[in-house]
């Protein structure tokens, strides 16, 4: 025991926490902080003051040498005995900083979520754009069937406005007396056939009354014609065709100045310069 | 990108991250140690520059050697300690180095003969200098000359005309005072 306290009052153990010792004597020192844990204990406390020492006479390295040792750690440790001189002599050339593996790993692992959310987002995005096209031709095809509604509408808008416009003038018609009114009845060829003609003797306007007609519809090759007796002579007035689906009321036909009466006979397409008799369909006098 | 949190890991988690090649543990070594290691170096060789890479070839030689480091002989900062001190040492003695003290330029020279004078200040050590004005500086000259400024304490004997035995005792005389102050 007295031999160990010897050994730990000589100051070798000091020493040897120091580096001061050689090979020979540092196995001597560590034989016997094997063989006595007071030796041990001493060690250990001499060293934790000599750290103590160090930390309290500590100088800051400068901000940017971590990074610079961390890099050369990562350049895949090659570097085993360069010494600084050839550290001086490389220094102009700047370490490329590399990333450094744990912080590497952690914008791996974030990219990774990046890239996870993502996908997630472009899955919800697609949903979307899907639906959104969907309810837009449901949209088109709403607008397509709104749109024929309105041509219907302005359509059936513009015929009412038509006919209204020419009832009107039917209706004025009683009011003017220059407007006379000629009911041509059928002859021998239809007696079941009529209709109006009407006529107005200072404006000298002839109109046909669609409404008020009761003529067998004619067929392509053919068309009537209405013609004006003028002192027993007839004068073309226009052809017209009678069709079962006719929206007009009113047709206006050639002017004539004075006339007897109206007829109308069955003529090839487009007219003939004088009347076909046995094809005379309707007749009346003024 | 300066990683500013300092990691703090215990002796056994350092040593294993450290023969398992985890680079973290020299950033946690160089977060708890690199200022104290400084310490050491720059008081052994001037300027910092020098002291700074020295402090990275030690950084370097703890990360290749960390394999030959046996925990039962001593503690972790000791061995790492004894790597950047005779780094610094070999340093010292280098031909090149001596040249290059002699070829120092004017602008050098003044910090330069400020550290030999040691009338520099350095926040870092300003608190220190009360505790060791504590001990009796005939105790801790010897230590430091040791430990501080790379003498062997045979050399350091030679220095203060002293025999060795005494440079041996004030050595442990100011450890001792030093472990008072520390528990």
């Amino acid at each position: 025991m007295e031999e160990v306290n010897a050994y730990i009052e000589s100051g070798i153990l000091e020493l040897y926490v120091l580096g001061q010792l050689t090979v020979q004597e540092q196995q001597e020192v560590e034989e016997m902080a094997v063989r006595y844990p007071e030796v041990k204990q001493e060690i250990a406390a001499i060293e934790l003051a000599m750290e103590q020492y160090a930390l309290q006479n500590s100088i800051e390295p400068s901000a940017e040498l971590k990074d610079q040792i961390m890099n050369r750690l990562s350049d895949n440790e090659t570097i085993v005995t360069a010494t600084a001189e050839i550290e001086q002599v490389i220094k102009p050339t700047p370490v490329v900083p590399i990333q450094q593996h744990n912080e590497y790993e952690a914008k791996i692992r974030i990219l990774r979520f990046a890239l996870a959310a993502c996908v997630a987002m472009l899955v919800v995005s697609a949903i979307a754009l899907y639906s959104a096209h969907n309810e837009l031709g449901q949209a088109k095809t709403e607008i397509l069937a709104l749109n024929l509604d309105k041509q219907k509408f302005a359509s059936t808008t513009s015929y009412l406005t038509e006919e209204n416009t020419d009832l009107r003038k039917i209706a004025d018609m009683a009011d003017d007396p220059d407007w006379k009114v000629v009911k041509l009845a059928g002859t021998k060829m239809d007696p079941a056939a009529k209709m109006v003609v009407y006529w107005h003797t200072s404006g000298q306007h002839v109109m046909v009354d669609n409404s008020k007609m009761a003529l067998p519809a004619n067929d392509q090759s053919h068309q009537y014609q209405l013609w004006a007796l003028v002192n027993g002579k007839p004068v073309d007035l226009g052809v017209f065709d009678v069709k079962s689906d006719t929206t007009q009321i009113l047709l206006a036909m050639k002017e004539i100045a004075g006339a007897q009466a109206f007829a109308v006979t069955l003529e090839k397409r487009g007219g003939s310069v004088s009347p076909t008799m046995d094809q005379m369909i309707v007749m009346g006098g003024v | 990108m300066a990683t500013t949190k300092k990691i703090s890991l215990s002796e056994e988690e350092l040593v294993g991250a450290l023969k398992n090649r985890h680079t973290i543990a020299v950033q946690a070594l160089y977060d708890m140690y690199s200022a104290a290691l400084l310490g050491v170096i720059s008081r052994i060789v001037q300027p910092i520059e020098l002291a700074e890479d020295l402090l990275q070839e030690t950084f370097i030689k703890i990360w290749n050697s960390g394999e030959s480091y046996d925990a039962s002989k001593g503690r972790l900062f000791t061995w790492m300690m004894n790597i950047a001190r005779n780094l610094a040492i070999d340093k010292l003695r280098s031909k090149d180095f001596k040249n290059s003290n002699k070829n120092q330029d004017i602008e050098n020279n003044v910090d330069f003969i400020d550290a030999q004078k040691e009338i520099s200040f350095n926040a870092d050590t300003l608190g220190i200098k009360d505790m060791v004005t504590a001990l009796k500086p005939e105790f801790t000259s010897v230590l430091d000359m040791v430990y501080f400024k790379g003498y062997t304490h045979v050399e350091a004997a030679e220095e203060l005309n002293l025999p060795l035995g005494t440079v041996k005792t004030r050595i442990r005389m100011a450890i001792m005072e030093l472990r008072k102050n520390f528990n």
